[in-house]
């Protein structure tokens, strides 16, 4: 039930996207298509669902006073972070480039690019901050990829939606965009504020 | 014939479009209000019906002048409620209409001045003529604020709807979310002060504690008073304090705190039910707005899909609720729901805007039923908010494109396997 919890806040009351705004750049670059949206999307939820309990152990084994070294480390956590995410981002550009070529050729330099998506790190220092244990951290990681996904693949619809609209010129492209992004973030201020453990009790 | 004269001397004053585009506007604008316009599709095959954007629009204005006439005399009522006279339903039915009046006239004006005046400018600014597309919106808006809201807050959130809500999409028919629930929301997260709370619904006081003064504007006192003298009738007070019994709080808020019997210890069911009760204008009175929701069924301006989802995902989840029974909110029996706050009125008039909601039947069945959902649950679960209904329609505006598209695809999908067969 705490594991439902944390996946539920993740993904729709503390979404990555939507309430800190990060991972902008895929977010906003990638959005044109559902088709595209949902193959980055789905590359997010695994990427963020592998490298946050990856880098938990690595946090608590490793990094840790208690860890292996019997020494904090904790300094070195941006580097070692960054490297699981790039291995595991490197471990799934293969995979799509083997299984689906034309979404590999439509993700183009995104997909590489989640490396540095700061939705991806973000995750894992949020995991850092909010004292997960390991069962929580694979949580947070699943919930808070489904939510970017949620949100990307929404915003992806709209696009395609207005993509026949009088949108003004200096508006067109980036700029609806972001106006967009805006008022999805009011609409999800909707779920903003429960707290589902409290009901638990 | 003299249909034609008349058209021609109207015709010959058309002002020149490129040396005077506001001129020009204007003069479309009150042209196409008297005649119909001389522009046909020419080509390509098209249906010909003789509902147009005016008439889906003026349809569900009809529909909501019900809830503008109960609404009005509802603001008099709950006024003299809290000062204590005429408590009787039918007593100063004069006083309670014209105080009604003063108050919502502005509101009404500044929103129709405003919001016309934003749509003017881009028609004349981008080239097109005037769009019926404000008709409704600026008649939804004055039902959903509380009486007494301060005048330049809704200008300002009737602007933003407008120009970024609207415009920067492209004008009317283009836009993703609800215009009058952007105008709402954006008050509602800007100025939380006057439009949540228990101290916003009865107009015309003070302040909404016992012993504040009533207050009565120039309208009441200079214009309505010597009226009502002149033809005998009983005038507003000089002077009047509120009752020592008054509470401005809301059933909903009521509810949040002590549960269905909380509510029940101040309003009867039937109180609810009809709609003397403290509230955004238009919400209250639940007679009323199935009256209109059956105008825009009858007619087909609203999908009855998206209502009936609305109404039976509400019911489900506040039945699920009531089985869960966790906080007093959760308590409160699934059909009184409907008596409370602005569900049945949210549902009717706000989740069925076309240009909005999903557009595929099923999407529309699918879109109707998680705003019911959501609504119920931000209602009931989330302790921010004490309505739901803005924020559940807003939020699934946002995936209301996405239910479309996946419904396609699948719909797509089940016709390829066939053909394969």
């Amino acid at each position: 039930m705490d594991l439902l919890n944390i996946f539920i806040k993740s993904a729709f009351i503390e979404n990555l996207a939507l309430a800190y705004f990060l991972g902008m750049c895929s977010y906003l670059a990638v959005s044109k298509t559902v088709r595209t949206a949902f193959g980055l999307g789905l590359a997010v939820i695994f990427v963020l669902g592998i490298t946050i309990p990856i880098n938990w152990l690595i946090d608590h084994y490793l990094l840790s006073e208690n860890g292996l070294f019997g020494m904090d480390l904790t300094f070195l956590r941006f580097i070692l972070f960054i490297a699981v995410i790039a291995s595991m981002v490197q471990l799934v550009e293969m995979v799509v480039e083997r299984f689906s070529p034309t979404l590999y050729n439509a993700l183009g330099i995104f997909l590489p690019l989640i490396t540095v998506n700061c939705a991806i790190l973000g995750g894992s220092l949020f995991m850092i901050s909010k004292e997960y244990n390991f069962a929580e951290s694979v949580a947070f990681g699943l919930g808070g990829g489904f939510g970017w996904f949620l949100a990307i693949v929404a915003i992806a619809a709209i696009r395609e939606k207005i993509r026949y609209s009088n949108v003004p010129a200096p508006l067109r492209g980036l700029g609806i965009a972001f106006i967009i992004t805006g008022f999805m973030g009011m609409s999800f201020m909707a779920l903003m504020g429960i707290d589902p453990a409290a009901l638990i009790k | 014939m003299r249909m034609k004269k008349l058209r021609e001397l109207f015709q010959r004053f058309e002002p020149d479009k490129k040396e005077h585009p506001l001129l020009h506007t204007l003069y479309d604008g009150l042209f196409t209000f008297f005649f119909v316009p001389n522009t046909v599709t020419t080509q390509g095959a098209h249906i010909r019906d003789k509902v147009d954007l005016k008439r889906v629009m003026v349809t569900v204005v009809l529909a909501l002048t019900l809830c503008y006439i109960f609404g009005i005399w509802n603001i008099g009522h709950q006024h003299f409620l809290a000062i204590g006279q005429y408590t009787g339903l039918f007593e100063g039915l004069h006083l309670k209409f014209a105080f009604g009046l003063a108050k919502i006239l502005p509101i009404f004006i500044v929103t129709h001045l405003v919001g016309l005046g934003i749509e003017f400018y881009y028609a004349a600014k981008r080239g097109h003529s005037i769009e019926e597309g404000f008709l409704v919106t600026g008649a939804l808006i004055p039902l959903i604020m509380p009486p007494d809201i301060p005048l330049w807050i809704l200008a300002v959130g009737v602007a933003f709807a407008l120009i970024l809500g609207k415009e920067a999409f492209g004008g009317t028919g283009m836009n993703v979310w609800n215009i009058a629930l952007l105008t709402r929301v954006f008050i509602f997260f800007s100025y939380p002060a006057v439009i949540s709370g228990d101290e916003v619904w009865v107009a015309g006081l003070e302040a909404a504690k016992p012993g504040a003064a009533a207050q009565y504007g120039w309208i009441e006192t200079h214009l309505f008073n010597p009226l009502f003298e002149l033809l005998g009738l009983s005038t507003f007070p000089d002077s009047a304090t509120v009752v020592d019994t008054f509470s401005g709080a809301t059933p909903l808020s009521l509810a949040f705190t002590g549960g269905w019997d909380a509510v029940t210890a101040r309003f009867s069911p039937a109180e609810l039910w009809f709609g003397a009760i403290p509230g955004s204008v238009g919400e209250v009175s639940k007679p009323l707005i199935l009256a209109g929701m059956a105008i825009l069924l009858i007619t087909g301006v609203a999908s009855w899909r998206i209502i009936a989802g609305g109404i039976l995902g509400a019911a489900i989840t506040a039945w699920l609720l009531n089985l869960w029974g966790a906080t007093p909110m959760m308590q409160i029996p699934w059909y009184y729901h409907f008596y409370l706050g602005s569900a049945l009125f949210a549902i009717t008039f706000m989740a069925t805007d076309p240009v909005t909601a999903s557009t595929t039947p099923m999407g529309k069945w699918i879109y109707g039923l998680l705003i019911g959902f959501f609504g119920i649950i931000v209602r009931v679960i989330n302790p921010a908010y004490p309505e739901g209904w803005m924020l559940a329609i807003l939020f699934m505006n946002t995936f209301a494109p996405l239910i479309d598209h996946i419904v396609i695809e699948m719909k797509i999908k089940r016709r390829l396997s066939r053909a394969k067969v």
